[in-house]
């Protein structure tokens, strides 16, 4: 609690009245006949981090993975409810599930770079999106996109080594990379630093705010510090419930709710 | 192992010999006994004034099992194998001079002889049996044998029946000598282990020695079995060549090896190998041209796309074709695509130039390729399935995630990451086109053409060699030798095919992980 606490003082201030990216009403999940959402209800604002905490099975991954249908790709998965981006409903038939999933990109918990090299798994996503329209403006936006991860002096001399081949904190910020060059809205992260030791996880967590000022950040984590650290609004699950949302430093000083109060004092999860 | 016949009263022994069976039981059953005092022995150390064991009861009860039972097994293995070599050279030894260069027999087919008699005389009752003597003479014993339904060669002489006789004794001296050897060193292996049994044996470590061995020496019979395949191809392969010349083998473009009668030294025929070779590889290549493309994209299917209830049930449906006997995609061949080929091509033919002439014949390089396709399709989706759906999910995630649509997941990341392993199954696959023999028969027929024409007959390495060793053939001559040199090429090129799987797979595996 006291170190949170301190983290705090120095982690960026609540900015008030952010315009909503993204608002999910009465979220339901369902794997099989088992439930994993029980109707959440949250508005993600604008350029600002929003973090996910609460215990291993809350479903707070689940959630994540509803803002850019990437539940459709389990089989057994059924969601119900309502998801908007820019008031657009994501689940709405006539909805591209490719373009969603262009304006909302994804960090996976393990860092997943394609086994082809550096250069390539950064243009992947514009070349499938037609996103250049010569080889200059692929490597423009490659070029860039690697800057913006903090990642263009490490590998600028090497573009053509594999991804693999790349220390696993360089791994995820080539993967954050990757996201960025589709130049998605939203970018979504589960659990982006939990693979990684403690000083690649501060390079990631400076990269993520930063990102913060042209980006909505959605991030799932276990670690309170990292939500207190990084996010502006943090959002509490329990067991499948939304139990509390607010702006992170009253989450972390003065939680409404018995259960958030628990759990970020350590008392379980 | 081959149990003993009934054996009546001789001169070493009142009953008759234990058979091999039984042996392996009493030494299964002594070791167990042993194992059943050890636990006991080893339970009663443990009670006493709170030693603490080294190992506990039940391996001190499989190592006294151990020691009784292998040792005497190996004795065993080694007598069945050694005693039938000492017999036979002592016998042979004793055959009178000159004997074998008045008649036509060699040694090893009088010996033969002898041991039939010797067989025929332990079936005989024991009144008849002790009527026969040193002395008395080969016709009344096979009168005798005769009546009990007991054939014997003609060539069988009189000095053979003393021989007979004396190996019938040295036989069940052997055995009897072998049962003995074998119980002693049962129970002293068992003894021996049973007295080391102390807190401090080592009995668990030992054990594991024990498993460990035994596990080497089940992998070592395979790839022993495979040294010897290859032995038992090369010598007769270096006889071939010894007749033929290897360039005459493996460049002549004509494949007419004739069947010359036996003992006549006459023109030995044309053993040029490229025709079947092209045949082999034209065949292969025409079933693989099908069978990749198909195979793979179900592969693709059943591994992205189906859900598992299809999936369920289709893998299966595809696996069943793995199950068919390859001779009956023969018939499948032979009375079914062939004919239906035959008669497609008359209709088109008669359909383009008016004149119903059918350009591919029932028996082709194209009905053979087709078949072997089928065949080998199910090799093809288990195998790329089974290496498609390893590959990490995550990857599949990476590239969804990124807006990427299923059929970009699979062409841009899934292929490029599962592509050794698929071209290592591909390679695999191609080795059994290539070992295919009874689809060929009946699909491509017999006749070893040279021809780059899919609708004429062609032939391959395996179909040759089976033409060349059946029938009612002399062993030593080029026209059956070469049937080994043909299995000794394939071997060698099928070996290459599975090293450079293996090579490929080895040098992309760490770029994949």
């Amino acid at each position: 609690m006291e170190n949170i606490q301190a983290t705090l003082h120095k982690g960026p201030a609540v900015e008030a009245s952010r315009p909503i990216k993204m608002t999910s009403r009465d979220v339901i999940v369902h794997y099989g006949a088992k439930q994993a959402l029980n109707g959440i209800t949250l508005d993600i604002p604008e350029r600002q981090v929003t973090a996910l905490i609460g215990p291993s099975g809350c479903g707070k991954s689940t959630y994540l993975r509803c803002l850019n249908r990437m539940n459709d790709t389990i089989d057994s998965a059924k969601v119900r409810g309502q998801i908007l981006l820019d008031g657009e409903d994501v689940y709405a038939p006539d909805i591209d599930v490719v373009e969603l999933r262009a304006r909302v990109g994804m960090v996976f918990q393990k860092p997943n770079p394609f086994p082809k090299s550096i250069y390539e798994n950064v243009s992947y996503g514009p070349k499938i999106h037609g996103l250049a329209h010569n080889k200059q403006e692929l490597d423009e936006i490659v070029h860039t996109s690697l800057r913006k991860a903090g990642l263009w002096r490490e590998v600028h001399d090497r573009l053509d080594e594999p991804g693999t081949g790349l220390s696993g904190g360089q791994q995820q910020r080539l993967c954050i990379a990757r996201a960025i060059a589709v130049s998605p809205e939203v970018i979504l992260m589960d659990e982006p630093c939990s693979a990684l030791d403690p000083i690649a996880t501060a390079t990631v967590e400076e990269l993520i705010d930063e990102l913060r000022e042209n980006y909505t950040i959605v991030i799932v984590t276990h670690s309170m510090q990292q939500a207190a650290r990084v996010s502006q609004l943090t959002a509490m699950f329990h067991l499948g419930d939304l139990a509390e949302v607010g702006p992170t430093e009253k989450i972390f000083s003065n939680p409404d709710d018995k259960r958030t109060q628990d759990y970020i004092t350590g008392r379980f999860g | 192992m081959r149990s003993e016949p009934l054996v009546p009263r001789n001169s070493f022994g009142e009953s008759a010999p234990v058979s091999t069976f039984t042996i392996i039981l009493i030494v299964i059953a002594i070791g167990l006994a042993g194992a059943v005092m050890a636990y006991r022995r080893s339970r009663a150390l443990v009670g006493k004034d709170g030693v603490k064991m080294h190992s506990r009861p039940t391996y001190h009860a499989s190592f006294v099992a151990c020691w009784g039972i292998i040792p005497a097994l190996l004795t065993l293995a080694v007598w069945l194998i050694v005693s039938p070599i000492v017999i036979s050279t002592n016998v042979s030894a004793s055959f009178p001079e000159g004997v074998l260069a008045d008649s036509q027999l060699t040694e090893g087919l009088a010996y033969g002889i002898v041991e039939s008699i010797g067989t025929g005389l332990q079936v005989l009752p024991g009144d008849e049996r002790a009527t026969i003597t040193d002395a008395t003479p080969v016709a009344d014993v096979t009168a005798l044998l005769r009546d009990r339904g007991i054939p014997t060669a003609s060539a069988a002489t009189d000095w053979m029946v003393p021989l007979a006789i004396q190996l019938n004794s040295m036989q069940i001296w052997s055995r009897w000598a072998m049962t003995l050897v074998v119980f002693v060193v049962a129970v002293a292996g068992a003894f021996w282990a049973y007295r080391q049994i102390a807190p401090r044996l080592r009995a668990r470590n030992n054990v594991e020695r024990i498993v460990n061995g035994a596990l080497i020496a089940a992998s070592s019979i395979a790839i022993m079995t495979t040294v010897g395949i290859v032995f038992s191809m090369l010598f007769e392969t270096i006889d071939f060549f010894s007749r033929i010349s290897p360039a005459e083998f493996f460049f002549g473009t004509s494949w007419e090896p004739r069947f010359s009668n036996v003992g006549s030294s006459g023109n030995a025929g044309s053993f040029g190998f490229i025709p079947l070779l092209a045949g082999t590889l034209y065949i292969g290549a025409v079933a693989m041209l099908i069978a990749v493309p198909i195979g793979l994209f179900a592969a693709i299917y059943m591994a992205e796309y189906a859900d598992n209830r299809t999936r369920s049930i289709v893998k299966p449906l595809l696996e069943v074709l793995a199950g068919i006997p390859t001779i009956v995609y023969g018939f499948f061949a032979l009375i079914t695509v062939g004919p239906f080929l035959r008669d497609l091509s008359a209709e088109i033919s008669g359909l383009a130039t008016g004149n119903y002439v059918s350009f591919i014949e029932a028996q082709s390089v194209l009905t053979a390729g087709l078949v072997m396709a089928i065949m080998l399709i199910p090799f093809v989706s288990s195998l790329s399935d089974d290496i498609i759906t390893s590959v990490p999910t995550s990857l599949r995630d990476g590239s969804l995630g990124l807006g990427a649509t299923r059929s970009e997941t699979i062409k841009r990341v899934i292929l490029p990451a599962a592509l050794p392993g698929i071209v290592s199954a591909l390679l695999l696959t191609a080795s059994r086109a290539i070992g295919e023999t009874m689809i060929v028969v009946l699909a491509a027929g017999v006749a070893a053409n040279l021809t780059l024409n899919p609708f004429e007959p062609m032939t391959t390495i395996t179909v040759k060699i089976v033409a060349q060793l059946t029938g009612d053939l002399e062993f030593n001559t080029p026209q059956t030798l070469v049937a080994f040199a043909l299995g000794m090429t394939l071997f060698v090129i099928t070996l290459g095919l599975n090293v450079y799987a293996l090579y490929i797979v080895r040098k992309y595996k760490e770029q994949y992980e």
